[in-house]
This record gives C-alpha cells, sequence and structure tokens, in this order.
C-alpha cells in the first residue's frame, strides 16, 4: 500500500467515552497526508485534546483505530511513538530542572544516542532561541520559552508527525509569531504537523484546516476552499449600539451570519442581498447610528462563525 | 535490555535531581527520622515525672549527703522517704510507694576522698518499665552530671590532674525484670516505623506529582515500559531508606545505647527488602491517588497506623484481636520488627530470620508489580 506511506494520519471511526455516557470524540474519521500543517480549530470542549491524545497513544481509543505512518495507535503504540512528538495542552516539562537537562532528560528516555544529545540540545536550544537561558530552571523562563522549550524537548527525537495541543494558548502575540515562524520551518522540512488551535489567524497558516464541535470533524479543507464555501459577501459594521445592531440584521433571511468581534458587527450577505448603503439605511431607521458600513475579505474567523452556524442549523433540521 | 537500563538510569538520575533540588525532601528523609525516632523514644518511655523515690544514706558523710541532696532538688525524682535498711526499700517496693531507691553505700566518701570511683546503687522497679526507663535515664545522667562536679570538686581541692582521678560509678541493677530496658525495647521497633513512614511518604507523592505536573504524558509518549519507569522511580529512594536506616541505626546504638548483638549482613538484607516495600506500598498510594494531598493523607495514614498498631512495635502482636492479627500480615512493618529486634537483641541472623526475610521479599515483588500493573498507563 503506497498510500498509507503518504499518509501520516488515518483516523477510522475513533470515539471516546468519559465515563459511561459523555462521549468527547464521536466516531472520527479523516486522513492527514505526510507533510501538511493541519489545523484543528473547534470551541473548548469539542473534543480536540481527547482526539489528539488519542492519535498520540496517550490515550486508548473506545472504539475504532488509527494508522500512524500505517502503524496502528492500538496494535502498534510503539511503533506510533518513535514517529511522534506530542506537546500536552499545559507545560509538561520539569518545573525544577533546567533547560538543558529537560532536553538529555526526554533524549535518553526517547533512546536517542548518547553522543547525539549534546549537538541536538544545542542546535534546537539555538532553533529556538533558547541558548542562553541553557541552564535557567524551567519554572524561571517566561510563557513563550516555556513553550518553545516544550516544542524543543518533543523534537529531540527527530520525530515526522507533531501533535500540538493548543501550543500557543497564554503566550502572548509577539511569542506566538516566533513560534508559528519555527512551525513553519518544521513544515519546510518535511515534518507534519498536526495543531489544535483555538485561535482562527492560526488556522489561517495551516495547509488544511478542520472544524471540530461536539466531538465531531464538521468539514475539513483548506482554508481557501473552506472560505470559498461562504455564498457571500463579508462586511464589517462600525457601531456602537452593537447588540441592536445583531438583533436587527439577524432575521433577515439574506444575512447568513451576524457576530460581534470586538468593536465591529461582522455580516456576511448572501450574494443577492442588499448593497452596503442599503443596510446603512435600513439600520439607521431603526435608529442604530452606524460610523461604517464597509466590506472586507472573508477570512478564518467569519468563515468558521458561518459554518459553525451552518452546521447547528442542519442538525436541528435533521432533529 | 540496553536501553531498557538507559531509559532506567534516565528517570533515576532525574529523580536525584528533584532530591537535590528540594531541601524539603532532604530534611524529610535524613532529619526528620532522626527527630521522629527522638521523639518517639521519649514520648513512650520518658513520659513520667515524679518518680516516687526513697534514699538510704549508708555511708553518712557530708559527701554522701551533698550526692544525696540533688535527687531531693530534681523534678523528676520525689523523694517519699529517708529510709535505714535493704528491707525497708524492700518494703517501699513491694507497696508501690517507691519506684527507685538510692542507695549510697558505706565508703562512698572515702572512696572519693581517695580519688577512686565510688559507687552508689540505683534500684528500680522494673514491673512498671516506663517509670523504671525514666527513673533509670535520670539517675545515670544525674550521676554523670553530679560525679564529675563531686570528683573535681574534691581533686580541685588536692591539687591532683582531674583527669586521672576515677568518679562515681553508678551500679543499676533493675529489679524483677533484669535486662528488659523498654529502649532496647522500643527502639528496633521505632526504627521500622519511622522508616516505613518516611519511604512510603515520599514514593507515593512521585507519581502523583508527575500526572499534576503533566510531564506523566511526555514519559507516556516515550518508549518507557511501566516497569522500567517504577525502577526508576524507586531506586534512588532504595539508596535514601537505605541511608536512612544506617542513620536511625547509629542514633540507636549510640543515643539509645541498644545493643547490636546479631548479624549486620542480615539487618541490612532485612532493611533492603523493607524498604522495597514500603516503596511497593508508597507507589500503590501513588498509582490511584487523585492529587498530592490525598497521596500523602493515605501515605500517613496506611503507614502510621498500621506502622504503630500492627508491627508489634507498641502492642505484643499475640495480645491483640484475632481479626487484626490477621490484617498485620498484610504490612511489612511486623517482618521487619521480628527482625529487627530479633538482630539487635537476641542475636539472631538468617538461620532463624529466613521466614521473616523470605516474607519481604515476596511482599516486594507482589507490591512493586501491583503497583505497575495498576499505574495505568493511559491516564482519563
Amino acid at each position: 500500500m503506497t498510500d498509507a506511506l503518504d499518509m501520516a494520519i488515518d483516523a477510522k471511526g475513533l470515539a471516546h467515552r468519559f465515563g459511561s455516557s459523555v462521549l468527547a470524540v464521536d466516531d472520527v474519521s479523516f486522513a492527514v497526508g505526510a507533510g501538511e500543517i493541519f489545523g484543528l480549530v473547534g470551541p473548548d470542549g469539542a473534543g480536540k485534546s481527547t482526539l489528539i491524545r488519542m492519535l498520540s497513544t496517550v490515550l486508548r481509543p473506545s472504539e475504532g483505530d488509527a494508522d500512524i505512518f500505517g502503524a496502528s495507535v492500538l496494535h502498534k503504540p510503539a511503533a506510533v511513538k518513535r514517529r511522534i512528538g506530542y506537546m500536552s495542552q499545559r507545560f509538561s516539562l520539569y518545573p525544577d530542572l533546567t533547560v538543558t537537562e529537560n532536553l538529555s532528560f526526554f533524549a535518553s528516555l526517547r533512546g536517542v544516542p548518547r553522543r547525539e544529545i549534546r549537538p541536538r540540545s544545542a542546535r534546537l536550544l539555538e532553533f529556538a532561541g533558547l541558548t542562553e537561558f541553557a541552564n535557567r530552571q524551567a519554572q524561571f523562563l517566561s510563557g513563550g520559552m516555556k513553550q518553545k522549550l516544550a516544542l524543543a524537548v518533543t523534537l529531540i527525537h527527530e520525530p515526522d508527525l507533531l501533535f500540538l495541543d493548543e501550543p500557543t494558548t497564554g503566550v502572548d502575540p509577539v511569542s506566538r509569531r516566533e513560534f508559528w515562524r519555527i512551525i513553519a520551518g518544521l513544515h519546510r522540512r518535511g515534518i507534519t504537523v498536526f495543531v489544535a488551535t483555538p485561535y482562527m489567524d492560526e488556522a489561517e497558516r495551516c495547509t488544511h484546516v478542520a472544524f471540530m464541535d461536539g466531538g465531531r470533524i464538521l468539514f475539513r479543507d483548506t482554508p481557501t476552499g473552506l472560505k470559498a464555501r461562504v455564498p457571500g459577501r463579508l462586511l464589517e459594521v462600525c457601531t456602537k449600539d452593537q447588540r441592536k445592531a445583531r438583533a436587527l440584521l439577524g432575521p433577515y433571511p439574506w444575512a447568513l451570519s451576524v457576530t460581534v468581534l470586538g468593536e465591529v458587527v461582522r455580516l456576511i450577505v448572501a450574494l443577492d442581498g442588499p448593497s452596503e448603503l442599503e443596510i446603512q439605511a435600513l439600520l439607521s431607521s431603526a435608529g442604530v447610528v452606524t460610523q461604517c458600513v464597509r466590506p472586507v475579505r472573508v477570512d478564518m474567523e467569519a468563515t468558521f462563525a458561518f459554518l459553525a452556524e451552518e452546521a447547528r442549523l442542519d442538525r436541528e433540521v435533521a432533529s | 535490555m540496553r536501553e531498557a537500563l538507559r531509559r532506567i538510569s534516565a528517570i533515576a538520575s532525574k529523580e536525584f535531581i528533584h532530591i537535590r533540588r528540594d531541601p524539603r525532601i532532604m530534611i524529610a528523609v535524613l532529619v526528620m527520622p532522626t527527630i521522629q525516632l527522638l521523639l518517639f523514644a521519649y514520648a513512650i518511655s520518658f513520659d513520667v515525672s515524679d518518680v516516687p523515690t526513697v534514699l538510704l544514706d549508708g555511708d553518712r558523710t557530708t559527701a554522701s549527703r551533698e550526692y544525696l541532696a540533688a535527687y531531693e532538688q530534681s523534678d523528676f525524682f520525689n523523694v517519699v522517704g529517708h529510709v535505714e535498711s535493704q528491707k525497708a526499700i524492700d518494703d517501699a517496693f513491694d507497696r508501690s510507694s517507691a519506684r527507685i531507691a538510692v542507695m549510697v553505700r558505706p565508703g562512698f566518701g572515702e572512696a572519693l576522698a581517695r580519688g577512686e570511683k565510688a559507687s552508689v546503687a540505683v534500684l528500680v522497679d522494673g514491673s512498671e518499665p516506663n517509670s523504671a526507663q525514666l527513673g533509670q535515664a535520670y539517675a545515670t545522667a544525674l550521676n554523670q552530671a553530679l560525679g564529675r562536679e563531686l570528683t573535681f570538686e574534691y581533686l580541685e581541692r588536692q591539687a591532683i590532674d582531674p583527669t586521672r582521678a576515677g568518679g562515681i560509678t553508678p551500679f543499676i541493677r533493675t529489679w524483677y525484670n533484669p535486662e528488659r530496658r523498654s529502649a532496647d525495647f522500643l527502639v528496633p521497633g521505632l526504627m521500622v516505623v519511622v522508616i516505613m513512614i518516611v519511604t512510603v511518604q515520599q514514593t507515593a507523592v512521585t507519581l502523583v506529582k508527575e500526572k499534576e505536573q503533566g510531564t506523566f504524558e511526555q514519559i507516556i509518549v516515550s518508549p518507557i515500559r511501566r516497569g522500567e519507569l517504577m525502577l526508576g522511580k524507586v531506586s534512588p529512594w532504595v539508596l535514601l531508606g537505605v541511608i536512612d536506616m544506617l542513620v536511625v541505626t547509629l542514633v540507636a546504638i549510640f543515643l539509645f545505647g541498644v545493643p547490636l548483638r546479631g548479624d549486620v549482613l542480615t539487618l541490612g538484607v532485612g532493611t533492603f527488602l523493607f524498604v522495597l516495600c514500603s516503596l511497593g506500598i508508597g507507589l500503590l498510594v501513588s498509582a490511584r491517588a487523585s492529587s498530592v494531598e490525598v497521596a500523602n493523607l493515605v501515605a500517613l495514614l496506611i503507614s502510621f497506623l498500621p506502622g504503630f498498631m500492627l508491627s508489634g512495635f507498641a502492642f505484643p502482636l499475640h495480645s491483640i484481636p484475632r481479626f487484626l492479627q490477621v490484617v498485620s500480615y498484610a504490612f511489612p512493618g511486623r517482618y521487619m520488627v521480628t527482625i529487627t529486634r530479633t538482630v539487635f537483641l537476641k542475636g539472631g541472623s538468617f538461620s532463624i530470620l529466613w521466614p521473616e526475610i523470605g516474607a519481604l521479599a515476596l511482599y516486594a515483588v507482589v507490591s512493586l508489580t501491583l503497583a505497575s500493573v495498576l499505574y495505568s498507563r493511559r491516564p482519563d
């Protein structure tokens, strides 16, 4: 099967139950090709972490199976472990060990040849910009540095597939950008990256994106492909009275999605819907003062708002 | 195999770094047992004061009167009377009106005056070991202090070099239960309890901590096996546990004067196995506890209570209810208390103690295996 070789992840009907009833992950099947940056987005509690933990052999699936580079997580976990690196959501290194000690501990645990540990650690620290902190205890690193160290640790045995569970949550914007620069570097070297993230701007940087909610993957595509699914234009309405504007616009059939994002109301208007000027007039006749109604490019944020709404409606229709 | 050893030693050396970086662990492991031993030993054997005492001055010199006056001034002796004969001491003991009698023999003053050792008899009612132990210890202490003072005073008056002269040699004899000093009886048992509390407590925390830190998941995604993880976790503590036992043994011998009559190797092997058992229990707790706090509490309960009640340390095992006797087999303390007492006091060796040693070995294997099985590799 040449197919399986090009396939980094092949999940077949994965499910996980906590206790007897709660389905954290519900019959999930999907494939990730080697070399992709695969983004898993979705709200908290969607089942992203559970899915990642099953794929990285931390958690045993209640049902189904997944092949990682052709090796089953159920039957050949040892083979899977050799190929993957896993970075959990929380910082999970030893706070009282130094940066170097953390690296060489996991290197030994991972069976990195003894003579390789030093040069590899040095390269990774250089790569992550941590060289000058090599002898600092991990607990005294900043949030961003901790995440980079955690990433360096997951790379010490040179895995072909990286699982990153919300790696930049709680990290400042500058460090986030830097972290993604590192991921892009890994991607160029051919490493497959599977990353769960709550940030839509991060989803934009992935080669493929899947949206997960209620334990299911609702759709997956390239970012461009996903955006193309939005059958309308995105408008930003600047107003002080955002809630009223939303309530007013929501019921119109041409308003495909209305959300409040910071200072503005974001509105997806169907292709055959009214123009900006008509919408502005409509709002002001209802007493909502608007400073602007302007078209913007459809982004992931808006795409997911729309697709999530769509999925919700579908489910309502189905039930 | 080579890889497995490497993973085990990676875990072990990491544990050593944790231990080195955390002064609390060092204190808990090396200082606490000694303090606990001292506290327990004194609390248990020295819980009496104002021991009723009678004095017999057979010498009737200034020196003897001065010597006996020290007992009257002490808080620990309650001088209830001065008697004239040994018969009167017997009576006082029989009526339990006195537990200690101090007897100055004729010639006490003269002996001191000649710079020789003067002898004093301290008679202790051994039927109540606690007060007997107390009285004896304080009489000894008092004698040492007084003895030095008396001799020095005298020697200075005579201008003799104090280091070359004798002192007062207390001649102590325990009546009714010769050789049944409570320290000898309690300390070897106490050592076991103390070691158990420390080792169980420390290991109970180690695995839970990995889970709380989230580092456990990182370990899981590595090729390490459960057994390897357990061995790596346990080995530094085996070393510390054995060091612990060594420290406590030295304290017992040099501070409490407990004689070590038997085979040291047997004691060593027993200690090693016992430490393994305690670690096994600790890991069992750790495998199932939901948080560090829970682990601490459970460890304390599971080591402290059975350690005290079911090891034969405080109560002879044949005198506890039958049900508890059966339960006591489930804790390694009883085997180890037998081993320490037999080795220390009876001069026992492997030829007598092999059943206990065997039981500990079996216990160690079972508890460690069970712990690694229970410590599920895939946490929820």
